[in-house]
This record gives C-alpha cells, sequence and structure tokens, in this order.
C-alpha cells in the first residue's frame, strides 16, 4: 500500500485560532474565530461549516457573524455532547479545525427588495442573525423587516444585549417571548406563534425566515399561511445529522433532497410534500 | 462489435493466465468461503479462484470505498498538523460480474460529482477491473435483467465471456490491452468466434427474463405512487434493522466518520466507516429526534434510495440486481417481492380509478 | 499534571473481565504510562485508602452488603466505569431473577440460606450513577482501550447502537444463518467488532440487547429457521434479565 497526503482533499481542514470567547447563557458560548492564514471565510447567510477538534470529532455549525465582517467570522455553539463540550472548554488563543462554508444559505439576492420577517426559535437565532446583520448593514436595500424570537426561558435569551439594540431601533420590529417567565421578566409569555398574528405585513412581499427546533416549523407555518404568505416566500432552515456537508455521506438526506447540499434552507414550497421534511 | 478489439483465450490456459497475472500485479478474485458464499481476496495462486460464484457477501467496491478508510491524520500537543491521506495500491480485480461492474459506476457517479472525492478517484485509478460475462442466472435472488446489468457494457478494462472451451475477451481500454500483450497468452479472435458470441447473446436474451413485472422506465411512476403502500408497514414487522442488506449493496455509499486516537492523545487518524440508514444512530439530531424513526421509514429509504431519488439527481437506477440484499436478509424479505407488491398494489389502485 | 488514579473493583463476577486488562498486551505499558493503578487486586495486593479519579467496577450486585459497598466506590472515585456484562446489564447472575430469591437461596446456601439475604440481581448503573459502560462477557480489549482514551480525553464513549450484524458484515463473515446456526448478532449490541463470529463462534449475546431491537421479529426468523422460540428466550434471559429494573 502506498500512502500520499492529498492536500486537495475535500475533507482537509484549515486551522482557525479562537480570537474571543464570550459566554451568552449557560448553555451557549459564542466564539470568534480568524482563520491563522489570514484568509477570510467567504459565506452566504444560513450556511454553515463543519469545525473539527481532532480526535473528538467534527460537527455542523452555522456562521453567525455578517458575511461582511472580513476581521474575522462567529459560531454560537450550545453544549450538548461530545464536541460541543469539549468546544466549551477551550480557551482563547487555542486552535480549531474548520472546513466550509457548506449549504445553500438564504437566498438574499431574492429577498432584497422585499419586507424581511424572521422567526427565531431558541439556537435558531444563530444563524438567523447572520441574515440580521446583513439586512441591517444593507438596510436600505430591504423594506419592513420584522424579528421575532422566542425562547423558553428568559435565562435562555442569546445575544442579549444585540436584542436590546435591535429592539431601539426605528427601522426594525422586533418582538420576543418566552415560553415560561420568571418573576423578572417584563415581556411576552407565550409560544412563538402568538406573535404572528399581531405583526403587520404584506404578505405578497415579505419573505420570511424561519429557523428554531424541529418542533416549532409546522406551528409556525401554519399561522404564516393564515397571513397569506405564499409557500414560496417560507423559507426554513433544517437541522440534520451530518458528517460530510457535501452530499456524499449520505446522512442528512431529506427524501430526495441533501440537506447540507441542497439545504439547510429550503422553501416551504419544495418540501410542502415531503412527509419526512417536518 | 469490432472484431479486432476481441481475443481469445483456450481454457485450459486460464490457469496460466492468471499465475502470470499473479506476477505483474497483486490480484483480488472470488474465492470460496463455504456454505454457498464467496469473497473477493487477494489471491497467491489461480487454484484459489472460482470461476463460477454467485455475487461475493460484500462487493469488490470494498477496494474502491474501503470498509474503514482514513481521511486525516493529525497530531496535537505544540502546534496542531493535519494532513490529508490516501492508502491505494495497484490492483487487479478479476472476475467481476456486470452487476457489479455496474455497481462501481453508481459510485463512480457520486464520488465524482463535486466536490470530488479525491481519496477516491485515486484509488479508482490504480484499479484495473477485468470482467466475468455470466451466462446464466446466478441463483433466484438476481434481478440483473431488469436493470440491464446483465450484459457488459462499459466500467472495464478486459471482459471475459465463455464460450465452448475458450473465453471470448473484449479490450475496453489500453489497460486491458497491456495486459493480453504482457501475458501473452492470447489469440486473435476470429469472424466464427464473433458469430459464436451473437449466439450466446440471444440465448441470454431468452434466459435473462425481465424478473419484475413492470419495465425500468415505469420506476419513477411506480415509486411516486408507493410512499404510502402497504408493504412498508409489513416490513416493519418483519425487519430487524441489522443493516445487513445495506452493507452488502453495491451502490450503498453512506458513511460514519469518526475518530481514533493512540494513547499519549498526541496523535491519530480521522476515518470514514460504512454505515447504513437501516440503524438507530444514522439519522438522529440532538434531542434524540429522529426524522426516520420507524422501520418501515427506514426500509422504504432504502428502496426509494434504489429505485427514485436517483433516478433524479444521478439519472441512474442505483440497484444492479444483484440480489445480495435479498440472499443477506435472514428476516427474508427479498427485493423481488417488494417491487412485485408495489406493483400490484400501484395496478389495483389505478384498475379502481377505472372501475 | 499528576496521572489520574486507577483502581479496579469487583462484586459477583468471574473477574474474567479483570483479567482480559490485565492481559491486554503490549498497550498495557503504554497504559502505565499514563495512569496509575492504586488498586487491582488481579494483579497487586495494595489497598488504597484515598479518592480515585476512575473506579473500574466488575460484576453485578446481588446483596445488601454489596449495594453498601458501591455506594462507597461511587463517593471516592471522580468516574465510575462499568467493566463487563455483569457490571453493565447484570450479565448471567441476572438469570437469579428468572427464580424465586428463597428457591435460589435454598439451592445455593442449603437449609443455611435464611443467613445469607439475597436481593435481586442488579446491574451497577440500577443502584449508583455510571459514567462509563464497557459491555461484553468477557469485554473486548480494543472497547476498553477505546474508553480509557475517552475518560482520558473527557469526553462520553458512546456504545453503539447498532447490532452486531454491522461489524460481522464488514469483517465479511459468512453469516451464521447460511450455516444452519442461529446467532444472537441481529439483537446485540455492537463494539466487540464480531469477536465471535470472525473466531468461528456464533454470537451468543454477550453486551445485551441492542437499543429497539425487534424481537417480535427475531422470533419469526428463528421460527422459519425451525429454532425453538424457548431457545430464544433462554439466551436473551442468560444476559438481559435485570433490564426490567430499567424501567422503574
Ligand atoms: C446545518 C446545521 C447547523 C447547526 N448549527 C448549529 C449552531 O449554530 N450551533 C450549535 O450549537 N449547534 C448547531 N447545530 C447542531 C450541532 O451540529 C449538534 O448539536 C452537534 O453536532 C452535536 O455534536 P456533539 O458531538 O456535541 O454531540 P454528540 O455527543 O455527538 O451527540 C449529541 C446529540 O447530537 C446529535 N448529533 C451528533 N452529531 C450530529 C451531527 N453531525 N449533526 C446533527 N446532530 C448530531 C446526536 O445524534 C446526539 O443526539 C447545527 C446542525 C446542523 C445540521
Ligand atoms: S437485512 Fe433484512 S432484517 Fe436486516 S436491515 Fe435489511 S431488510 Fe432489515
Ligand atoms: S438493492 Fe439489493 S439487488 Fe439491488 S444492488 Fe443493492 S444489494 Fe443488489
Ligand atoms: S445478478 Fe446477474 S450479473 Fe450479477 S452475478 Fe447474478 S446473474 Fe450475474
Ligand atoms: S453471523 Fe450473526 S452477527 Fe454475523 S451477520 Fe450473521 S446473524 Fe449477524
Ligand atoms: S460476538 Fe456476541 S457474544 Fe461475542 S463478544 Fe460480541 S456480543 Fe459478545
Ligand atoms: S452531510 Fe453527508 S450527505 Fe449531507
Amino acid at each position: 500500500m502506498a500512502k500520499v497526503v492529498i492536500k486537495d482533499s475535500p475533507y482537509n481542514l484549515k486551522k482557525a485560532k479562537i480570537l474571543d470567547i464570550k459566554p451568552l447563557t449557560e448553555k451557549e458560548k459564542l466564539f470568534k474565530l480568524v482563520f491563522e492564514d489570514k484568509t477570510w471565510l467567504d459565506f452566504e447567510p444560513g450556511q454553515f461549516i463543519m469545525v473539527s477538534l481532532m480526535g473528538i470529532g467534527e460537527i455542523p455549525v452555522s456562521v453567525c457573524s455578517s458575511p461582511l465582517n472580513r476581521h474575522y467570522f462567529e459560531i454560537c455553539v450550545r453544549a450538548v455532547g461530545k464536541v460541543t463540550n469539549s468546544l466549551h472548554k477551550l480557551n482563547v488563543g487555542d486552535i480549531i479545525g474548520v472546513r466550509g462554508p457548506y449549504g445553500n444559505g438564504f437566498p438574499i439576492k431574492i429577498i432584497e427588495g422585499h419586507d424581511l420577517l424572521i422567526i427565531a426559535g431558541g439556537l435558531g437565532l444563530a444563524p438567523l442573525r447572520s441574515l440580521i446583520l446583513y439586512a441591517i448593514d444593507n438596510r436600505r436595500d430591504f423594506g419592513e423587516i420584522h424579528i421575532l424570537f422566542g425562547c423558553k426561558t428568559p435565562g435562555e435569551l442569546l445575544f442579549e444585549e444585540e436584542i436590546e439594540e435591535w429592539s431601539k431601533r426605528l427601522d426594525i420590529h422586533f418582538a420576543c417571548t418566552v415560553d415560561r417567565a420568571d418573576p423578572d421578566w417584563k415581556g411576552n409569555v407565550g409560544l412563538i406563534t402568538s406573535l404572528i398574528p399581531g405583526v403587520d405585513l404584506d404578505p405578497a412581499n415579505t419573505y420570511a425566515a424561519v429557523v428554531g427546533p424541529p418542533v416549532m416549523y409546522k406551528f409556525v407555518i401554519k399561522e404564516l399561511l393564515a397571513k397569506g404568505l405564499p409557500v414560496d416566500q417560507i423559507l426554513l432552515s433544517f437541522e440534520r445529522h451530518m458528517k460530510c456537508g457535501m452530499g456524499k455521506c449520505g446522512r442528512c438526506q431529506i427524501q430526495n433532497l441533501y440537506c447540507c447540499k441542497d439545504g439547510p434552507v429550503f422553501t416551504f414550497k419544495e418540501i410542502m410534500d415531503m412527509a419526512e421534511a417536518l | 462489435m469490432k472484431t479486432e478489439h476481441y481475443r481469445i483465450l483456450e481454457k485450459s490456459k486460464i490457469t496460466d493466465f492468471l499465475d502470470k497475472l499473479n506476477t505483474i500485479s497483486k490480484i483480488a478474485a472470488p474465492v470460496y468461503k463455504g456454505f454457498n458464499n464467496y469473497a473477493f481476496q487477494t489471491i497467491k495462486s489461480a487454484e484459489e479462484v472460482s470461476l463460477k460464484y454467485i455475487p461475493t457477501v460484500i462487493p469488490p467496491k470494498k477496494y474502491f470505498l474501503p470498509t474503514k478508510d482514513s481521511l486525516l491524520e493529525f497530531t496535537v500537543g505544540n502546534e496542531l498538523k493535519v494532513e490529508p491521506t490516501v492508502e491505494y495500491e495497484n490492483l487487479i480485480l478479476f472476475g467481476v460480474h456486470t452487476c457489479d461492474i455496474a455497481g462501481i459506476r453508481c459510485l463512480n457517479m457520486v464520488l465524482s460529482d463535486k466536490p470530488k472525492d479525491t481519496a477516491y478517484l485515486i484509488r479508482k485509478k490504480h484499479i484495473t477491473i477485468i470482467g466475468l460475462e455470466c451466462n446464466d442466472y446466478c441463483d433466484e435472488f438476481a434481478s440483473c435483467a431488469f436493470v440491464g446489468a446483465h450484459l457488459p457494457t462499459t466500467g472495464y478494462d478486459l471482459m471475459f465471456t465463455e464460450l465452448e472451451d475458450y473465453f471470448i475477451v473484449h479490450i475496453h481500454s489500453t489497460k486491458g490491452s497491456d495486459i493480453i500483450e504482457k501475458t501473452g497468452l492470447f489469440k486473435p479472435a476470429q469472424t466464427i468466434h464473433m458469430e459464436e458470441l451473437k449466439v450466446l447473446r440471444e440465448k441470454k436474451s431468452a434466459i435473462f427474463n425481465n424478473e419484475i413485472p413492470t419495465e425500468r422506465r415505469y420506476l419513477p411512476d411506480l415509486f411516486d405512487r408507493s410512499f404510502n403502500a402497504s408493504i412498508w408497514k409489513e416490513l416493519e414487522q418483519k425487519c430487524l434493522s441489522c443493516g445487513n442488506c445495506t452493507a452488502v449493496c453495491p451502490t450503498c455509499y453512506c458513511f460514519d466518520i469518526k475518530e481514533n486516537v493512540d494513547l499519549s492523545l498526541q496523535a491519530g487518524e480521522r476515518y470514514r466507516v460504512w454505515f447504513s440508514c437501516q440503524l438507530d444512530p444514522f439519522a438522529k439530531v440532538a434531542g434524540g429526534i429522529d426524522f426516520r424513526r420507524e422501520r418501515s421509514a427506514r426500509q422504504r429509504h432504502r428502496f426509494y434510495r434504489k429505485f427514485r431519488y436517483h433516478i433524479d439527481r444521478y439519472g441512474m437506477v442505483f440497484c444492479t440486481g444483484c440480489g445480495r440484499c435479498s440472499r443477506t436478509c435472514m428476516a427474508g424479505i427479498k427485493l423481488k417481492e417488494v417491487l412485485t407488491s408495489l406493483i400490484r398494489e400501484s395496478e389495483a389502485k389505478i384498475w379502481r380509478k377505472w372501475l | 499534571m499528576s496521572k489520574p488514579k486507577v483502581a479496579f473493583f469487583d462484586f459477583a463476577c468471574c473477574e474474567g473481565c479483570q483479567l482480559q486488562v490485565a492481559n491486554i498486551g503490549e498497550p498495557l505499558l503504554d497504559v502505565l504510562d499514563i495512569v496509575q493503578v492504586v488498586e487491582f487486586r488481579e494483579v497487586m495486593s495494595e489497598k488504597w485508602n484515598g479518592d480515585f479519579d476512575v473506579a473500574f467496577v466488575e460484576g453485578s450486585i446481588t446483596d445488601e452488603h454489596a449495594v453498601e459497598r458501591i455506594k462507597k466506590i461511587r463517593e471516592r472515585s471522580k468516574i465510575l466505569v462499568a467493566l463487563g456484562s455483569c457490571a453493565t446489564i447484570g450479565g448471567v447472575n441476572g438469570m437469579k431473577n428468572s427464580f424465586d430469591l428463597e428457591e435460589v437461596g435454598k439451592y445455593v446456601y442449603g437449609e443455611s440460606y435464611k443467613f445469607f439475604p439475597t436481593l435481586h440481581t442488579k446491574a451497577v448503573h440500577q443502584v449508583v450513577p455510571v459514567d462509563y459502560f464497557i459491555n461484553g462477557c468477557p469485554i473486548y480489549q480494543p472497547e476498553f482501550l477505546t474508553v480509557l482514551k475517552c475518560i482520558l480525553q473527557g469526553i462520553p464513549y458512546y456504545v453503539p447502537e447498532y447490532p452486531v450484524c454491522v461489524e460481522c458484515k464488514l469483517n465479511e463473515n459468512v453469516c451464521m444463518y447460511d450455516r444452519g446456526v442461529t446467532c444472537m448478532g441481529p439483537v446485540t449490541k455492537a463494539g466487540c467488532n464480531s469477536w465471535c463470529i470472525n473466531n468461528g463462534n456464533i454470537c451468543y449475546g454477550c453486551r445485551g440487547l441492542t437499543i429497539n431491537p425487534n424481537t417480535e421479529g427475531f422470533k419469526e426468523v428463528l421460527k422459519n429457521y425451525k429454532i425453538p422460540e424457548d431457545f430464544l428466550i433462554r439466551k436473551i434471559e442468560m444476559y438481559n434479565k435485570c433490564k426490567e429494573f430499567d424501567k422503574s
């Protein structure tokens, strides 16, 4: 057997250095990363990268910073298992492996010129933050911007400072809700679906971008359809088990679609007849 | 069929040929393992080879996409060092049936799709394929004629077809003609040989009947109607989710990626290993949500992967009719029966519409 | 960094799994480079009174005395590992649970059985929390090393959630069902690299039932192969009897 190094292997990694780590909640941390070779990550909002800890594993994670930021990129990671917990134990200055970006991302060129309704459940805000930051950076190219964010408890609120800032902006309509309040909570209580009827929108001219836990989609879509949104203007980003990120390992397949390659963002129209999608 | 692309090897010389071939390069060929099982193995001498064999336990895809395949080697410690690697060797596969050649064509499709799987492509370049045509069905599980994989078309360097007392050999590449030259045992084919080959192929078209009561071109329609067919529920009861049917399938390519570190925890490798949509952890995501939890949904996925989804994506049916999945299933789930049941149910539905 | 302190303990078992560790061969030296073994009856006589980083526990919990002892061990160790079938699933000791306890006592101890109170056999995790599971009767040495590395890396080890057949096929064995023999592979947790089948034996299910096994389907298979159904029940009971305690 001969063995050779294949630098052009699609599994090759780029080294990224952790510039900063910011705990957001008990379970989520925000990592600021930069490639060691000083190149920048050229990605679209909604795309993801494969993050590696050598000897431990590799996982798909959405990029959550603005694609226009050339100095660094960010990921927000919830500690749920092997790789994510190990990531949480790392320090500033540590090196991790990255490949990507993968997936299609949100079709921003199509969304531009329209109103944008962002619906984020819990950690779903991570990929949507990238889209929000992009829209803020290019504010004049979008119509009305509505952001709805829901999470289980006030303790699970992500990006609190930014949320604070978004809620103060005149050019953004922001609303937030928690499933269960605590005594200090002054805001809305209830499922995220309860916020949708109150949004004042022009359905024909609106694109909705929805990301959240799997149980959320069906209910949100129902509300959006009730609002009169066309099926091809409802954009959903799905989570599936992913190993390769490039349509080879078969793990992420939703019927005939590869979530990693054809998605993770799909229009409701593409998947509405697929039993395995929702 | 150009006569000059064909050569003749007397049957008595096949051992000489294999032994000579073995001096040129490593050879893997079908070897008998007992209990009507065969396996592709590297051979030391021609005697080990079974020229008559039914499809091997696992298909020759194991040489293209090894069961366990290193993707990266790394060292951590002071500085992180990562190197993608591929291991390969010059290998001649002898005696590959046309169904398995079709299987390798399917793998080519997936792994050369962008982004290209470099390791696979390198390995493939170093493998020579010598095919062996079947003149009759290997056994009752085969359905190669249904997908047209019972005849040699492309995907080989040399193709051996057995006739009365000789093999007629089709040369399909210079890799193939090099072998012919280096072994020096072949004679040019003559018109009479070509005639005999033609007669065999005609005979074959009578023997290899369409094993499944429909045609390949109706598959998309059939499967578009069958997502909720009752057979899937039946499979729910029977299937043990052992993953054998996918492990042995020449067109299955799904894998898991794992890590292996040495005891110092300073160095190791990342590798892929064959995996299966029939298994519990395949599609599970954090929180334990599984998008194909029921065995019925997993079995349906397997059949749709073979007969529907990849027709859209790659323009090919991803079943070669090799029959391995039916042979290996201890629960007795048989591909031909499942397809037949789908056809019957779908016909019944159409009839009901007309009545 | 000082080497993690490791100890081995045994309860009701044959100590075969500890023997597997002691006989692990060449890698043992590398292991001893990175951990400090402070108690291991199989190879040394010393006892250790302090705390442990990792305690490997072999054997199942069968009496009040054992319950107290395992609780103490748990208190003293940062990480507790169940080693072998007896510890992970109750193993062969669980067969006791198929009988009336008094009967068992009488059978084992004769008329003096009342002086030896016995409990239903339990796997270790049914008594105290367990951090890592190494299945098998005996354990499969490479898996022991894998788990040890996970412990040192501070990451969980997931026992494969698929059956032995998966590994068996990758090893291209001739299936036992083709040889006309039954095999527990389709319903048994993988992780042993189909060790037994590679060596010409059937899988007798020592690692316990896989998650979500289709036992009804498996019974059908046995019927079709003309194997009496109680054969399966006995095989499953042989190792899995303690499973019923997991539900409560
Ligand atoms: C497109 C995409 C974007 C994602 N973006 C983010 C993000 O921005 N932030 C974030 O915290 N998480 C994100 N995730 C989820 C994240 O990938 C999983 O939480 C992570 O893989 C769990 O790895 P682990 O090693 O920590 O867990 P493990 O210890 O391996 O397992 C814990 C659980 O996670 C599941 N799981 C394991 N591997 C994967 C995998 N490759 N894909 C999906 N589930 C898996 C397991 O089935 C298990 O239930 C995203 C997932 C996808 C598919
Ligand atoms: S081989 Fe049979 S029992 Fe096993 S997963 Fe396939 S269909 Fe199910
Ligand atoms: S599905 Fe079955 S018959 Fe078809 S290629 Fe795979 S193993 Fe062979
Ligand atoms: S399935 Fe067809 S081509 Fe394959 S071995 Fe059997 S008869 Fe030959
Ligand atoms: S020998 Fe046993 S473990 Fe191997 S495939 Fe057959 S049933 Fe499964
Ligand atoms: S093959 Fe079966 S009996 Fe043998 S070690 Fe594995 S699980 Fe145990
Ligand atoms: S992650 Fe491998 S195919 Fe999608």
